[in-house]
């Protein structure tokens, strides 16, 4: 038996890379980001009181929810780590091929990893498509309600923003430019079965995205990086992220960064898990939110 | 390669192919676990039909609804960027405990009783079936302004909600096929499979099917007994 959602919540680190990762951005963002792993603090914030009893019953109904397979809690945090496991495979792939590059004897070995922006660009997608996917899961919408996603995304506020921007700023500024979610597009449209499949983890994900075959699953991702990248470009906009920026923030946090923005996404991406780190906040929120109702 | 340990081979290779089929084929759903309390869906009232009871946004306010599932709902009451409240309908068919708190309130809303819980929290219990709750977030809202939000919630139309309110079905004549949520129940000989039964059993109206559209099915037999003698 898995550990439920609150569970897991405690489990998150409280002081390591991703969190200093998340601590830096936020700062780009107003409002900011508490690095909550508590399942009673998270509670009693929810229900705006700390009897022991009340925080008790809450916590026993979340657990029996997030327990119960239809109800798609625990399916929403499989989908972040799938996402997570592609993400460090990537990025260990590129620190290989940086470390690789420089030696003379194993130089073919570099020549052989993929593209590196066509990848990013489909770890990107495959994100967005499983923030997507997780949040009809827990929304309990039906699997394709792209419009709906859409609106959701305005709705976003205080952590789940730090969220998005973190996205945008280590899986899109950092690595692809600041006109990234300009170039996205033509990206992902050379991107065929042969790419999708040299991403360690799409087999992982694969069974959790809607249709079959690679097709459909690459028309479904890109039908949700459409409705992303709409509400995206004002956020970026809104904010004034960019690639320096993000690189200032972060510098505030985890110290100077020597390196271009380039290595600096791959180190991100390689040795942080900030997607699934808030992916696991946000949903246990969602839970306890529902479980408090109910109790 | 002797004769016992092909045998071996093969009935180790067939118990494996059925434990395989029954832990990853669709048996999987029969298996307990799959909803909450393990009540099954179609006895809780579906999400989708509580969205329409909530309360009107004044003006300045908004109404955005977060989740919607089987049996539960839920919407933020926001004004400007800031939430002010969280308001729910939950069905308490899969949370036969949270009507304990009601039993011993004297106070009432429109005449269903009432509760508060915590300092932030009012909740309704609403013909013995739904929760209506009210959460009040960032700044607060006091009492007052939560029994207000929660009789702003159209309860006369959630009442009427309530499956065992539903006119009964006229009785049919003629062999009839009881209503799936009728029939008798397949008892399997295992252990913790104890279903917890809800208080008020949920009558199914649904409207018997005229016998011509009817599907064959096995359990008409069981239900001659329940025909009146013709």
């Amino acid at each position: 038996m898995s550990a439920t959602v609150l569970e897991r919540l405690e489990r998150l680190p409280r002081r390591n890379l991703t969190v200093l990762a998340l601590r830096g951005i936020s700062t780009l963002v107003p409002g900011g980001w508490q690095n909550k792993t508590s399942p009673d603090e998270l509670i009693s914030d929810v229900l705006g009181s700390d009897d022991p009893e009340l925080v008790q019953q809450v916590r026993a109904r979340a657990d029996e929810l997030s327990r119960a397979r239809h109800e798609g809690y625990r399916r929403a945090l499989s989908l972040y780590d799938a996402v997570n496991r592609s993400q460090k495979a990537a990025g260990g792939l590129r620190v290989l091929a940086n470390v690789a590059g420089a030696l003379p004897l194993v130089k073919r070995l570099a020549e052989l990893t993929p593209a590196s922006q066509t990848l990013q660009a489909v770890d990107l997608s495959l994100k967005v498509a499983a923030e997507m996917l997780a949040f009809t899961q827990v929304n309990g919408l039906p699997g394709d309600s792209f419009a709906a996603f859409g609106d959701s995304l305005r709705e976003y506020t205080g952590e789940a923003r730090v969220r998005m921007a973190a996205l945008v700023c280590f899986d899109a500024l950092l690595p692809l430019g600041d006109n990234a979610l300009h170039r996205l597009d033509g990206l992902l449209g050379q991107v065929g079965s042969r790419e999708l499949h040299q991403l360690p983890s799409y087999a992982g994900m694969a069974s959790l995205l809607p249709g079959r075959g690679d097709a459909a699953h690459l028309s479904f991702v890109r039908r949700g990086v459409d409705q992303w990248l709409g509400w995206a470009d004002g956020f970026v906009g809104d904010l004034g992220l960019s690639g320096q920026r993000a690189v200032r923030a972060l510098e505030t946090t985890i110290g100077p960064w020597h390196g271009g923005m380039e290595q600096l996404a791959t180190f991100l991406d390689a040795f942080t898990d900030t997607y699934s780190h808030t992916g696991v906040q946000a949903v246990a929120r969602r839970l306890v939110e529902r479980a408090a109702a109910e109790i | 390669m002797s004769r016992s340990l092909r045998w071996g081979i093969g009935l180790l290779l067939v118990a494996g192919l059925l434990l395989g089929a029954f832990f990853f084929l669709p048996f999987r759903s029969w298996l307990p676990g799959g909803t909450v309390g393990n009540i099954a869906t179609r006895e809780v009232v579906n999400g989708t039909l509580l969205n329409r009871l909530f309360p009107k946004p004044q003006t300045g306010e908004q109404l955005v609804f977060t989740q919607e599932k089987r049996g539960f709902s839920q919407a933020r009451l926001k004004q400007g960027a800031e939430v002010r409240a969280l308001l729910s309908i939950s069905d308490v068919a899969s949370s036969p405990a949270s009507r304990n708190k009601f039993i011993h309130t004297e106070e009432r809303l429109q005449s269903w009783p009432l509760v508060d819980q915590g300092s932030q929290a009012s909740a309704l219990l609403v013909a013995d079936r739904f929760q209506v709750k009210v959460i009040g977030q960032g700044s607060g809202l006091d009492v007052q302004q939560r029994h207000e939000l929660l009789g702003a919630f159209d309860l006369a139309a959630l009442a009427a909600l309530n499956p065992s309110a539903l006119p009964a079905p006229a009785i049919p004549t003629g062999r009839q096929a009881l209503p799936p949520g009728k029939q008798a129940p397949l008892r399997l000989p295992l252990p913790g499979l104890q279903r917890q039964a809800p208080k008020a059993q949920p009558s199914q109206a649904r409207v018997p099917q005229p016998a011509a559209h009817r599907k064959p099915s096995i359990f008409n037999r069981d239900n001659a007994a329940l025909e009146p003698a013709a």
